[in-house]
């Protein structure tokens, strides 16, 4: 984070000694915010004054890691509070709660969600175990859940709990979400000692602050902040202004990663925690803890995460290859269309809904849309054919109709001498209209 | 920063009409000079009453009242070499619309002013020269820190001294032109908000290329980091380039009628 | 050092749009803080729920929702129907047939059906048209005469037709207006810069800044809303300020994961689940982008919604 030249003459002795090199105190600010000049050069800065500095351009938010191999987690190093002005850097993640008793039904359940959508893996990341009072039970599910091979929280403010625990799944890296302002001290040491990440919570906002300070003060800055289940509001808030507080008000107490447990704000009520889910994926949920994760809770919910988590500037690519819609086999009709995701799921959505079976062919076209693509020379012709060729199409498929998008219909007579045997068909301009135009379309 | 903040200079004693309206208190060429600015586009207007040493109090008070209650509050700056005008003035002034601007301190003589800004809670135009026109841009600094430390002294919010980095006449000063607008980039590094009566640039050229050198002149100095500018905004031209430097510094948010708003 | 809050207020605010008569009618914006963040300052006006009413009746494949509708035989019935749901601000009549490309109910037939509906309930009303711009410019004209008094809100002006639903909706029969564009933040404020030209004031227009269901393009009008609300209240731009309103249903169940059977994908559960959720995360996503109304179709995702707002401002 840059600094302005007037926060740092602020801290400068105002005297103009030159012994800088510098004609006036001013000027010298001005050069160690364009990064000209070092701070030191200054004989009279005060130590106060460096470290007031050095901290100032640390970065606003810490990047936090647990769990190990495949399921390693990153979460936090965000530098910015919308995603059009940079990007933001670390995806919301996902967990459900198991319990000693429910462990086998829930894991039943969020096994089958595991599928691939635009080249993401979408499943249930994180386990959040929660702690019943028995030490051996709770040392028990820890063993299980290492099994799974999931990254771990342990949802356990009981020292002797976590201990048991911790025993159990340290390897797996998880993280210990206990601390709070009655159990510093003890939770501190156990996440010191075992090297996991320490998850801290408070009455409110204020008294988490204190903890995290008193914990940055033991030399521990490798925390998670529980937003708390107060209430919706609270969490909220406070996953808000913890977030804003780090970015924008520069206030590093603030700077780490949250954890949102919308399985507690709206227990039993899996639309609601939908909902919650929803919306701490927009604003500033870290980790999202659920009771349990359905395909209907799934699809939404990491279709929305794949979205608002894409950089603003690297467009979201399909794989190039043959997309079968509505059963087709190699006697259906071939279309074609640009790579860009947008654009795949508005045409393939469209095609789905007219029934009609269809070999959807999507060559690499840079992850453009159509105009673009066709303007940046990334789909043309040339490159159609070229991928008829690298994909074999020519005998993988029977059909000799091709469709391709209206907007590029100047495309057609070149196609035609490019794929010879081929009948090129011109679809409407708009995906709209391709129902309709599916429907009638005589091969 | 913010959008560029356009300060009217058209209501200056220096213009007869003017001059004789303020004698007279005859409201109509103000008003209508007032109109036109604000129609132009201005953000500020500036209320420049002269010396005005006799009736100073009184004819600041009736300006201030004249132009606010006329146009809806409209926010000004008090441009006087009376600091007891200026004064009465704030006394009336409606801040709904903006905070009161003080025209001007200086690191020299005029210091003052800028305590007259920080007792009461206005923003400062601040030249950063103190008799004539500085040296070289170490010269500009000094007198920058000078006046910077003095403001935070007496409380003010560094954001509430707008520095005047003094643009220069272009026929006769051409080649100090490129180290005022260093001067205006480092202002801008430092965190500073600016202004200055840009058409000092063109003086003495011919009307017709005025608003071009002018249109340039802000240009680069937006580039730079100025952030407002005493000018006639009744320039289209100059009007034209300070709308689309602040879409292009992502000021104002795009529309094909971005020239009309 | 204890934590330091620096709530984030605005001198600019969001405008305010009121639909309907009476002790029924209802606001949407107002605000001088970012959406939802009620902690910084209190928001006057919750973000408004409206109920989808379509003129082609009621999907009976998704069993739920034929039995909120069971024995709401004609589209008058359902909308009455539709008027009791909990948590529904107002009705949004969709004249989906109207579209020339599809069935092409005639002009008359549809606003007899729009006056049918508005002596049968109290409630406000949104009239969505056929989305065809040249084929609205004369409904929602005629649907505007013919609701006289009722204070309705008219959707969409487009670039393609404000001129035609300025003129007549708003500045003859006094009713309010929709500005949509397409997840397009300049065309958004330029058609908004147009329809004030037309001398159409603010407070008749409400923008429909475009929509997409969850894992459907959703970052463009997440980042539109986003810019959108900074450009009103950070840069006091006075043409965004106008209050959002998103149609979600019609973009959440037309995705192939509210559509498709489960015999097609068996792995996925019953279809109407899937739609509920779906239209539920979008909703949610939309007003934590800025939404001051969103419309839904399904009684589920209607009380869903309405207590999330609830429970969040």
């Amino acid at each position: 984070m840059a600094l302005k030249g007037l926060d740092i003459f602020k801290l400068t002795p105002k005297k103009n000694c030159k012994e800088c090199g510098s004609p006036t105190c001013m000027a010298f600010a001005m050069k160690v915010a364009q990064g000209g000049v070092a701070l030191d050069a200054c004989p009279y800065m005060s130590d106060e004054a460096k470290a007031t500095l050095g901290e100032a351009t640390a970065p606003p938010m810490k990047a936090i890691t647990f769990g190990t191999g495949d399921a390693e987690c990153k979460l936090g190093g965000e530098t910015v509070l919308f995603r059009h002005e940079k990007t933001f850097v670390s995806k919301s993640l996902y967990a459900t709660t198991v319990c000693s008793d429910c462990f086998d039904e829930r894991m039943e359940e969020i096994r089958k969600v595991d599928y691939e959508r635009i080249g993401e893996r979408m499943h249930v990341e994180i386990l959040n175990l929660v702690y019943g009072g028995d030490p051996a039970a709770y040392a028990a599910l820890a063993e299980k859940a290492v099994a799974t091979g999931k990254a771990i929280i342990l949802e356990c403010s009981c020292a002797e709990g976590a201990k048991a625990a911790l025993e159990k799944c340290k390897d797996a890296k998880p993280i210990l979400n206990g601390c709070n302002a009655g159990n510093v001290e003890e939770m501190n040491a156990l996440a010191t000692e075992y090297g996991v990440v320490l998850g801290v919570t408070g009455a409110n906002l204020d008294e988490l602050y204190d903890t995290v300070a008193a914990l940055e003060a033991k030399g521990n800055k490798n925390l998670v902040l529980d937003v708390g289940t107060a209430s919706v509001k609270d969490a909220f808030a406070n996953a808000v202004q913890i977030r804003r507080a780090a970015l924008k008000d520069k206030d590093r107490t603030f700077g780490y990663p949250s954890i949102v447990n919308v399985g507690k704000l709206a227990a039993g009520d899996r639309s609601m925690q939908t909902a919650l889910a929803a919306l701490f994926t927009m604003k500033y949920g870290s980790i999202i803890v659920m009771e349990g994760m359905s395909y209907a809770q799934a699809l939404p919910l990491f279709g929305l995460r794949q979205n608002i988590f894409t950089d603003p500037q690297k467009p979201m690519k399909v794989e190039p290859g043959i997309y079968t819609l509505n059963g087709a086999d190699e006697n259906a009709i071939c279309c074609t269309t640009v790579d860009f995701a947008l654009t795949y799921f508005v045409v393939s959505g469209e095609m789905e809904r007219s029934g009609v079976p269809i070999n959807l062919l999507i060559s690499d076209a840079g992850g453009y849309s159509v105009l673009t693509a066709w303007a940046a020379g990334k789909l043309s012709a040339g490159s159609i054919a070229k991928f008829f060729k690298e994909f074999d199409i020519e005998n993988k498929i029977k059909s000799r109709t091709l469709v391709i998008p209206g907007k590029v219909a100047v495309l057609k007579g070149e196609m035609e001498e490019k794929l010879p045997g081929w009948k090129i068909v011109v679809a409407p301009n708009e995906a709209v209209g391709l129902v309709k135009f599916l429907k009638e379309l005589k091969v | 920063m913010g959008k560029f903040v356009v300060i009217g200079e058209r209501i200056h004693c220096i213009s007869p009409v003017i001059r004789e309206a303020m004698a007279n208190f005859n409201p109509e060429p103000i008003l209508k000079r007032a109109k036109e600015q604000l129609d132009a586009g201005a953000t500020y207007l500036d209320l420049n009453i002269g010396p005005a040493e006799k009736n100073g109090v009184e004819l600041m008070q009736w300006g201030v009242k004249l132009l606010q209650e006329n146009f809806d509050n409209v926010p000004l700056a008090l441009d006087t070499a009376n600091m007891a005008a200026i004064e009465a003035g704030i006394q009336v002034y409606n801040r709904s619309k903006g905070k009161p601007i003080v025209n001007s301190a200086d690191a020299g003589d005029r210091i003052g002013y800028l305590d007259l800004a920080a007792n009461n809670d206005a923003i400062c135009i601040a030249l950063c020269s103190k008799h004539g026109i500085p040296s070289d841009n170490d010269e500009r600094m000094a007198y920058c820190q000078e006046l910077l430390e003095r403001g935070m002294g007496l409380g003010m919010d560094p954001e509430d001294m707008w520095f005047d980095p003094l643009f220069l006449v272009v026929k006769g000063m051409q080649d100090k032109q490129m180290e005022m607008l260093e001067f205006l980039r480092m202002l801008t590094d430092m965190g500073l908000k600016s202004t200055g009566g840009l058409s000092n640039v063109s003086n003495g050229m011919p009307k017709h290329l005025r608003p071009i050198m002018d249109s340039a002149m802000v240009a680069m100095a937006m580039q730079c980091g100025l952030t407002s500018a005493i000018v006639n905004p009744c320039d289209q031209r100059l009007m034209e380039t300070i709308k689309s430097c602040d879409v292009i510094k992502n000021e104002t948010l795009y529309a094909d009628s971005y020239l009309e708003l | 050092m204890p934590f330091k809050r620096m709530p984030q207020t605005f001198t600019a605010s969001i405008g305010t749009v009121t639909i309907g008569t009476g002790e029924k009618a209802v606001t949407m914006g107002g605000e001088n803080v970012l959406p939802l963040y009620s902690f910084d300052a209190p928001i006057a006006n919750r973000p408004l729920i409206g109920v989808e009413v379509s003129d082609l009746g009621v999907d009976n494949t998704l069993p739920e929702l034929a039995a909120f509708y069971a024995g709401a035989d004609t589209v008058v019935e359902q909308a009455k129907r539709a008027a009791t749901m909990p948590g529904a601000d107002f009705l949004a009549i969709r004249l989906e047939s109207a579209d020339p490309n599809g069935a092409n109910t005639p002009v008359e037939e549809s606003v007899a059906l729009c006056k049918a509906i508005a002596d049968a309930v109290d409630c406000p009303l949104v009239i969505e048209g056929s989305k065809n711009a040249e084929k609205d410019s004369t409904l929602l004209a005629k649907v505007a005469e013919a609701l006289q008094g009722k204070n309705v809100l008219l959707m969409s002006a487009k670039e393609e037709n404000y001129k035609s639903i300025c003129a007549a909706a708003v500045l003859a029969y006094g009713q309010k207006m929709g500005a949509e564009s397409a997840v397009d933040i300049n065309l958004a404020k330029q058609l908004n810069v147009l329809i004030d030209k037309m001398g159409v004031k603010g407070e008749n227009v409400a923008m429909n800044v475009g929509s997409a269901a969850a894992g459907y393009g959703f970052e463009y009008v997440a980042s539109t809303m986003d810019r959108v609300k900074a450009a009103a209240l950070g840069q006091n731009d006075n043409m965004l300020q106008m209050p959002i309103i998103t149609p979600v249903s019609s973009e959440a169940w037309s995705v192939k994961e509210a559509i498709v059977s489960e015999e097609d994908e068996p792995e996925w559960g019953p279809t109407e689940a899937r739609g509920v959720e779906m239209e539920i995360a979008t909703a949610a996503a939309c007003l934590a982008g800025g939404s001051n109304a969103v419309i839904l179709k399904h009684p589920k995702s209607v009380a869903t919604i309405a207590a999330f707002i609830s429970a969040i401002i």
